[in-house]
């Protein structure tokens, strides 16, 4: 909040209405109203592209199918019950193969052969990307039968809700193009991704804000902003350096 | 004497045993630590050398596990199932049911009154149905794995944790442990949930007394307490639950030979 107050060079008393959301939304004391990511998610997706009727969101922790008609929620599937399939898993392989996270994907591509990696825990697969790494395999090939195993969690989860044209991926997954090129090749169809993948939510949640902002109309806005004034000062005052993690 | 090897080459611990004329004259275990050739070299010595023989004096060499292809001697090779219940019926002849929870898979057997497998399931898809979870939260709380049993028997009330998956029970675990919570309230919740997960896994199949558990796992007395609560059973570990697999490869490798 601060970080974008400041980009903007905006001051807290201009903000109208605030929407929060994601995992920690329930933790936003100066939020006027909560709604899940799922709303959210799909509001910025259809806002950047219109035409899109699948969502498949590779978050932190899980990963989501998120199925819109005219943007409006049809069919909704998620994993959070597993690590295989989320970003967590790239993390674990990226640690254990020493290349960071952010090249992973890159780095996959350069493979021709990719391994074969048949475990989907999170901890097998570990212990096998060492197990292929001992027996001489390269990084490039173990990362690409990584993201392949994936892809194939992954796209096995989405298609029980039947994929359709077009498809975005969003979420951290999103900003690896390993794993966007295997989904594709899974799927059989290019994907878009949005230019910040990781912000969709956060947008979707501002146009939300948007909208309720404008039904309310200013003299309502005016009180919500003096009750909202009351709990962000202690808020800011509590939190006066942010920490890192705060702000999901 | 006839002098007979058993070698399990496990993922994570290597076993080996002497048989002299059918009986348990000595036994090795060592960690397998990523390279199997010489685990299994390192492991025979050590039982070797506790029998006070010679590599001369071994007749036959009989192997199951996960490294059965690296071993670089001679040996017979036996299908894995059946040298656990052949294993477990050395031990103890009325086991009906044998539960071997090892650190990358747990498997349940239906056996016979002369240790045959009749019935099975494997579960090795999963940490969670693992004994691989245990090495992972010991290493989280810095404990000794041998003393997660002792810690989980002195819990007051188990933690509960929302999760079935060995990656996210690692944070959950680490977010308990900010908050205060005990480690043997942890422990304790840990053994609940594979419990529980082990427990779906045994009611695949219709299990008779008695059970036996054996495999890494069944060192951690608190698991097979909760074990117990779970299937309604009372639960038998042997003195050395981990060498049944190498017990019973010696055993079906002499036989065969016999035959």
């Amino acid at each position: 909040m601060r970080d974008v107050l400041a980009n903007s060079s905006l001051s807290f008393e201009e903000i109208d209405y605030i929407v929060a959301t994601g995992y920690g939304r329930i933790n936003v004391p100066f939020a006027d109203q909560q709604v899940t990511e799922i709303k959210c998610h799909m509001r910025g997706v259809h806002s950047l592209f219109p035409n899109v009727r699948t969502i498949i969101d590779i978050g932190g922790q899980d990963s989501k199918g998120i199925k819109v008609k005219d943007g409006r929620l049809v069919d909704f599937i998620m994993n959070d019950k597993c690590a295989a399939g989320t970003g967590r898993f790239f993390e674990v392989i990226a640690d254990v193969l020493g290349v960071k996270l952010e090249e992973i994907g890159q780095r996959s591509l350069l493979s021709e052969h990719p391994a074969n990696i048949s475990n989907l825990c999170t901890v097998f697969a570990e212990q096998e990307a060492l197990m292929r790494l001992s027996e001489g395999t390269s990084v490039e090939d173990i990362l690409a039968g990584i993201h392949k195993a994936n892809a194939c969690r992954i796209y096995t989860m989405v298609a029980r809700i039947k994929i359709e044209k077009d498809v975005a991926i969003t979420g951290g997954g999103a900003m690896n193009i390993g794993l966007v090129k295997a989904l594709e090749r899974k799927i059989g169809f290019p994907v878009v991704v949005a230019p910040e993948p990781l912000i969709t939510g956060a947008l979707g949640a501002a146009l939300i804000a948007g909208e309720t902002a404008a039904a309310l109309g200013p003299r309502k806005l005016e009180g919500m902003k003096e009750k909202r004034r009351l709990e962000a000062v202690t808020f800011f005052d509590q939190e006066s350096k942010p920490e890192h993690g705060k702000w999901h | 004497m006839e002098y007979v090897v058993g070698l399990d080459i496990g993922s994570s611990f290597s076993k080996a045993v002497i048989l002299g004329d059918g009986s348990l004259l000595a036994y090795g275990v060592s960690p397998t630590s990523g390279n199997f050739s010489t685990a299994a070299d390192l492991v025979l010595g050590k039982a070797i050398q506790k029998a006070k023989l010679s590599m001369a004096d071994l007749t036959l060499i009989g192997a199951c596990g996960l490294g059965v292809p690296f071993i670089s001697r001679p040996f017979t090779k036996i299908a894995e199932l059946s040298c656990h219940s052949r294993g477990a019926h050395y031990f103890m002849p009325t086991v009906r049911t044998l539960i071997e929870v090892g650190n990358q898979s747990t498997r349940v057997m239906k056996t016979t009154s002369k240790g045959k497998v009749t019935d099975y399931v494997v579960s090795d898809k999963c940490a969670v149905g693992s004994g691989r979870i245990l090495q992972i939260i010991a290493k989280v709380l810095k404990v000794d794995i041998e003393q997660l049993g002792q810690l989980s028997e002195k819990s007051t009330g188990p933690a509960k944790f929302t999760t079935n998956c060995a990656v996210f029970l690692e944070t959950e675990a680490i977010s308990r442990i900010a908050e205060g919570t005990p480690k043997e309230d942890i422990i304790a919740g840990l053994h609940r949930t594979l419990a529980s997960k082990i427990g779906a896994i045994i009611h695949r199949l219709k299990i008779e007394a008695d059970c036996m558990m054996t495999g890494g796992a069944a060192l951690d007395g608190g698991l097979v307490a909760m074990m117990e609560k779970e299937i309604g059973q009372s639960i038998r570990v042997p003195e050395q639950p981990l060498i049944t697999g190498a017990i019973g490869a010696a055993l079906i490798a002499s036989e065969k030979a016999a035959s």
